[in-house]
């Protein structure tokens, strides 16, 4: 503030009603009188609360009424907002004295509010197609002077300056984001038709406006350049993904039609067709049976033994089936007699015979069966037979 | 002009599908017959009798599966109550009610009973879909695929002991 320009009282009167229009037209937005809400439902709130206000007509509402229109927030919720708004002067006394009943509700806060969700839904750029249009009305109206049209073509210049830098930001970035964004990317040939328009007619009808009109066509081409990069980027990686929505359908359709044979299969690349169908290996199924996450922690088993394990005996004599069979194999070999040599026994093929050895042994072994196999000193060496060499034993019953 | 008989019936199995055949049919080379009454289930089989398990050795990655052990524990609970007899091949088995399985895999998970229906229901038709069982919803039964026809005797011993020790669809979980 420089000294020569001392800020009268009127001054102060102006800055004053300048900075009240930003109040009230961003009060719904503001957490407290000096910062932006953080959570959404609190712009709900005011929403709810102009509506009603609307409703209410030119009485407004007590503070009752306001509470009960805010019914389904929370009452420090509703307190709050209520003190924003009124510092902000959004909602004001409808007569400005004390311990005053009734309010009213300020017209600039419901404008602005309109374009915050305006702005919310399509994120601006339906917004720059309304200036545009409205810019390119007051072009037209001969009430217009060059300082306003000089003024409008800086915004714009501005406007699409921010704009280009913006996309390309995105375009160095990470292509996640840029699919993120890509709607500020559409209809961008729109928007740059509709400004060279805007600035033909201002440059028609203004000729001395030449810098301005520069600066606006310097944006223009380099919002333009920025804009096809960013959407180049876009189709390249397009290519990779089957999210439809990144691009508007007619681009799809267009590349349906125009696409060579190779382009189109290559859309397919990496899909497998008539593939094999997975393979459950039954050891593959126990193991999975085993990893399964369990309802109660698993309790370690007591060791057991490798060999199969026949189980408790639920039967007196379960284990009498092998003492039954060698009883069976003895019978067999002794034919009834009381003693049978086992050379005699063992001769023939020795893959059998060494399984009746065994068996002999085993019933020789057990104490409760009634043979044994007595081994005497001879040694028989038989080159050509089966068992090479034998000795001489007999297989014979106990008397018990 | 003549054509031999397996190449026709390679083309009628393309045509008509996997269970189209007839069991008189002649199987077309490269795939194997399973028959299942007068009709006959088409199905690759694997050279030199290697099935896809052989791929471990070889640690070549196999078809990815999606969540693998809840479906191979899908494949076991309906086991546990389609293959009753178990000294007998799992194929062709005994259609189970799909409640029955269900129960018998709520027994074996933790958690919420209706939750784990609804992924063994998921289950069971991904099961179904790729031939390891034979889902039939208007029925509400279930019983083995052809596809496990296609398990070598051999290497049955560990699954038929899981069967034994596994409760079945009566045993409430505790």
């Amino acid at each position: 503030m420089s000294s020569e320009s001392v800020p009268s009282l009127d001054d102060a009167l102006a800055g004053e009603a300048v900075l009240g229009v930003y109040r009230q037209m961003f009060a719904a937005l503001a957490r407290d009188s000096g910062a932006v809400v953080d959570d959404p439902v609190l712009v709900d709130v005011a929403e709810t609360l102009l509506a009603a206000f609307a409703d209410a007509g030119e009485d407004g509402l007590s503070r009752e009424q306001m509470r009960y229109v805010c019914r389904r927030y929370p009452a420090e919720v509703f307190e709050n907002r209520l003190r924003v708004l009124r510092g902000l002067g959004a909602v004001r006394e409808v007569f400005p004295k004390p311990n005053q009943l009734r309010y009213r509700a300020s017209f600039t806060s419901v404008v602005g509010l309109m374009f915050v969700r305006r702005m919310m839904l399509d994120g601006g750029q339906s917004e720059m197609h309304r200036l545009l249009a409205l810019e390119r009305l007051n072009v037209a109206d001969p009430r217009m002077t060059a300082a306003q049209a000089r003024a409008g073509a800086e915004g714009l210049a501005r406007a699409f300056r921010l704009w280009s830098v913006e996309l390309v930001t995105l375009t160095n970035g990470t292509i996640e984001e840029l699919r993120a964004q890509a709607p500020k990317l559409w209809g961008a040939e729109d928007i740059l038709a509709g400004a060279e328009r805007l600035h033909g007619a201002i440059l028609s009808r203004w000729p001395e406006l030449d810098r301005a009109c520069t600066e606006l066509r310097a944006a223009l081409y380099a919002y333009g350049d920025a804009s096809r990069r960013a959407a180049a980027r876009l189709s390249d990686s397009a290519g990779l993904t089957r999210n439809l929505t990144l691009l508007p359908p007619e681009t799809w359709r267009t590349f349906a039609r125009t696409a060579s044979r190779d382009e189109l299969a290559a859309v397919l690349d990496g899909f497998v067709f008539d593939a094999p169908a997975p393979w459950h290996e039954p050891a593959a199924v126990v193991a999975a049976v085993a990893d399964a996450p369990r309802a109660v922690p698993a309790r370690p088993a007591p060791p057991r033994a490798a060999l199969p394990d026949g189980g408790l005996a639920d039967r007196a004599d379960a284990g009498s089936a092998e003492a039954d069979r060698l009883r069976d194999v003895a019978e067999r070999v002794l034919r009834g007699r009381d003693r049978a040599p086992v050379e005699a026994l063992l001769d023939g093929d020795w893959a059998a015979a060494r399984r009746l050895l065994a068996d002999l042994s085993a019933a020789h072994l057990r104490p409760e069966l009634p043979y044994r196999l007595v081994w005497s000193d001879g040694l028989a060496a038989r080159p050509d037979a089966a068992p090479a060499w034998l000795s001489s034993g007999v297989f014979e019953r106990v008397d018990a | 002009m003549s054509w031999s008989p397996q190449i026709l019936a390679r083309a009628r199995a393309r045509v008509l599908g996997a269970d189209g055949t007839g069991a008189a049919d002649p199987a077309p080379p490269g795939l194997a017959a399973v028959a299942d009454g007068p009709r006959a289930w088409l199905l690759p089989s694997w050279p030199d009798g290697a099935t896809p398990a052989l791929l471990e050795q070889y640690e070549v990655a196999p078809m990815p599966l999606d969540r693998a052990g809840q479906a191979r524990r899908v494949l076991a609970a309906a086991l546990r109550c389609c293959w009753t007899a178990l000294d007998d091949a799992p194929w062709p088995g005994e259609p189970a009610p799909v409640a029955a399985v269900l129960a018998v895999y709520a027994g074996m998970t933790r958690g919420d009973a209706a939750l784990a229906g609804r992924w063994a229901t998921g289950e069971l038709r991904r099961l179904a879909d790729t031939g390891w069982l034979l889902l039939d919803e208007a029925a509400g039964t279930v019983r083995p695929g052809p596809r496990t026809a296609l398990w070598r005797e051999e290497s049955l011993g560990p699954l038929r002991d899981l069967l034994r020790r596994m409760p079945g669809p009566g045993a409430a979980a505790p």
